[in-house]
């Protein structure tokens, strides 16, 4: 069968594989990935004082955190079809130990998100006003996604995942995907045009989601013929 | 005549104070400035690589002074830009509108239902009006953030009695340029172009109506919308068309750029009002650009602080329905 891990051994890249593997299962390399690009503003903003970030500097922070959670939503949901796709890659299984911790840094950053547009946009009073008195439908999205996220990132402690049981707790988490579907149309409409950089976050997930679909129909269809 | 007498605002020359940091530097200091030495000394008019450059230093109006309102730090006026036809980013325009772009010479026309349908050079217009005032006004975008910001230019209602518009023109409709070559944005086609703003004839003879070609007292910035743009300061940021090339006088109301890429959100009027929510964002407040972490959103006024001036201009205008 095709694997990805035995084409890069035919072009003699196992050693890179296997390091690639190693870094992904530490635990400090995968913090840093995890921290280190929500700390980049901090380079505009201090380090070369560029005027145009200065100019609303909580706007840049704003736009950079709902960024990073949407990219590590979009990320951790790859995860599972990579596994289900090259079920004998080591890096795709190493990824899949760090689930909670992506998923749950999604969250994250998605509060701080929200922390910045409370800041910035006037408190909770603007945020009522939007979300409920007037409601804006990218707004409520945002609130009904990151809600979402809160109620997995809470869910996520091994003492609930063990008390709702298995079954129960995979049907709700399976609301990842509406968190997400609500982040892209939330990501859209925050703009005037249409931002370009959704169809880099989320297009490849939706690649991987097609062709894992048509995976799991074909292994089923192998295991269970179809009547007729 | 519809034009009220804009002369009794201007000023001897030595009311200008001269200690106002953004005031007008020699002509030649800002060319150097702008390190354009060599590139200038090619061009027919050495020196002027773009903007217009006739009528500097322009003088204070008493009206608008500095006093009052405190201008936005200039790095922020011409780094923080929506120039669509330079790139969406805020910084893209003062990058992609100095590349080549050429605003001087730059020719603007007068059209449609006037008796003195023209076309003039920027430089020799600013003649013909009589030089440039300089004002302070506050300036609200659409995008809920706002700036203070000292232009120097003239009143519209100067440029609309050159024309001497027909008693059927009703509205003006102002267009910026097409020069997809020089505009990344053009050649992408973010929106469609040549951009378009419209204004009523009422509302353009308005006091407050400007044609800018300067701000800080230098010509206009390429990125700003040289070599002359309109400012209407109670209305929203977009309606203050850039680098105009033309204005006709017509008996229907034009359609703007914004208003026929999505009319639910932005309408002809765009006047600054605080009680009419943007359908994606309310406009109650405003971030102060330059106004740095903290305590740096303010309440909006209505049209933009210049409510006494120019309420009488909508009394009977339903302002929620026609926004
Ligand atoms: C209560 C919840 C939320 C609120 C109130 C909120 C608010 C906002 C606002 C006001 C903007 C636009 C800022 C502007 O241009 O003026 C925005 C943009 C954005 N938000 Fe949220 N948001 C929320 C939740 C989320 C969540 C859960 C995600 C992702 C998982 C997210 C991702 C983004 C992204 C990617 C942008 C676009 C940034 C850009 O255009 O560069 N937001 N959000």
């Amino acid at each position: 069968m095709f694997s990805v891990a035995s084409c890069f051994r035919e072009a003699q890249l196992q050693p890179v594989v296997v390091f690639l593997e190693k870094l992904l299962r530490s635990k400090p390399v995968i913090w840093t990935l995890l921290i280190l690009p929500g700390l980049w503003p901090l380079w505009p903003l201090l380090v070369t004082r560029s005027p145009a970030a200065g100019a609303d500097p909580l706007k840049l922070i704003l736009h950079h955190l709902g960024f990073i959670a949407c990219v590590l939503l979009a990320t951790v949901l790859t995860f599972t079809p990579l596994r289900v796709l090259f079920p004998r890659w080591g890096v795709a299984f190493a990824l899949n130990r760090h689930r909670r911790l992506v998923g749950v840094a999604s969250f994250a950053y998605a509060l701080l998100h929200l922390t910045a547009y409370l800041m910035h946009e006037g408190g909770f009073r603007t945020l009522i006003h939007d979300a409920f008195e007037q409601p804006k439908f990218f707004i409520v999205a945002g609130l009904v996604a990151f809600t979402i996220l809160l109620v997995l990132a809470v869910t996520s402690v091994n003492a609930l995942i063990r008390r709702l049981g298995g079954r129960r707790w995979k049907n709700l988490h399976r609301l990842v995907y509406v968190a997400a579907a609500l982040a892209v149309y939330h990501q859209i409409y925050a703009r005037k045009l249409f931002p370009v950089q959704v169809l880099w976050i989320f297009g490849p997930l939706g690649l991987l989601e097609i062709a894992r679909v048509i995976r799991q129909q074909q292994t089923a269809g192998g295991r269970v013929k179809p009547a007729g | 005549m519809l034009i009220r007498s804009p002369k009794s605002w201007e000023i001897s020359a030595s009311t200008v104070t001269p200690e106002a940091l953004y005031h007008a530097r020699p002509r030649r200091e800002f060319l150097r400035t702008l390190g354009v030495g060599l590139a200038g000394a090619a061009l027919a008019r050495p020196g002027a690589l773009f903007g217009a450059t006739a009528g500097f230093p322009s003088k204070e109006n008493p009206l608008y002074p500095a006093a009052k309102l405190k201008p936005t730090a200039e790095e922020y006026v011409t780094v923080y830009n929506n120039f669509y036809e330079f790139g969406t980013g805020k910084d893209e325009p003062k990058v992609n509108a100095n590349k080549g772009w050429k605003t001087d010479p730059w020719t603007i026309e007068l059209a449609g239902l006037v008796n003195q349908p023209a076309k003039f050079d920027v430089n020799d217009l600013v003649k013909k009006i009589g030089g440039l005032e300089e004002r302070i006004y506050r300036f609200r975008c659409v995008e809920a953030w706002s700036m203070v910001i000292p232009w120097d230019g003239f009143p519209l209602a100067k440029l609309v009695a050159l024309a001497d518009p027909k008693p059927e023109a009703k509205y003006l409709k102002l267009t910026s340029f097409n020069d997809p070559k020089s505009a990344i944005g053009q050649r992408q086609g973010n929106l469609e172009y040549p951009y378009v703003e419209g204004l009523r004839l009422d509302e353009a003879t308005h006091e407050l109506a400007f044609m800018a070609t300067g701000l800080f007292g230098k010509p206009l910035p390429n990125q700003n919308g040289a070599p002359i743009r309109l400012v209407t300061p109670w209305k929203y940021g977009f309606k203050n068309i850039k680098s105009v090339v033309k204005i006709e006088f017509t008996a229907t109301q034009p359609k703007n750029t914004w208003q026929a890429m999505a009319a639910n959100e932005y309408g002809f009027y765009a006047n600054v009002n605080p009680k009419v929510d943007h359908p994606r964002w309310s406009q109650a407040s405003e971030q102060i650009i330059g106004g740095g972490f903290f305590a740096s959103r303010q309440a909006t006024l209505m049209f933009n602080g210049y409510e006494k001036e120019v309420a009488s201009l909508y009394k009977g205008l339903d302002l929620a329905k026609n926004f």
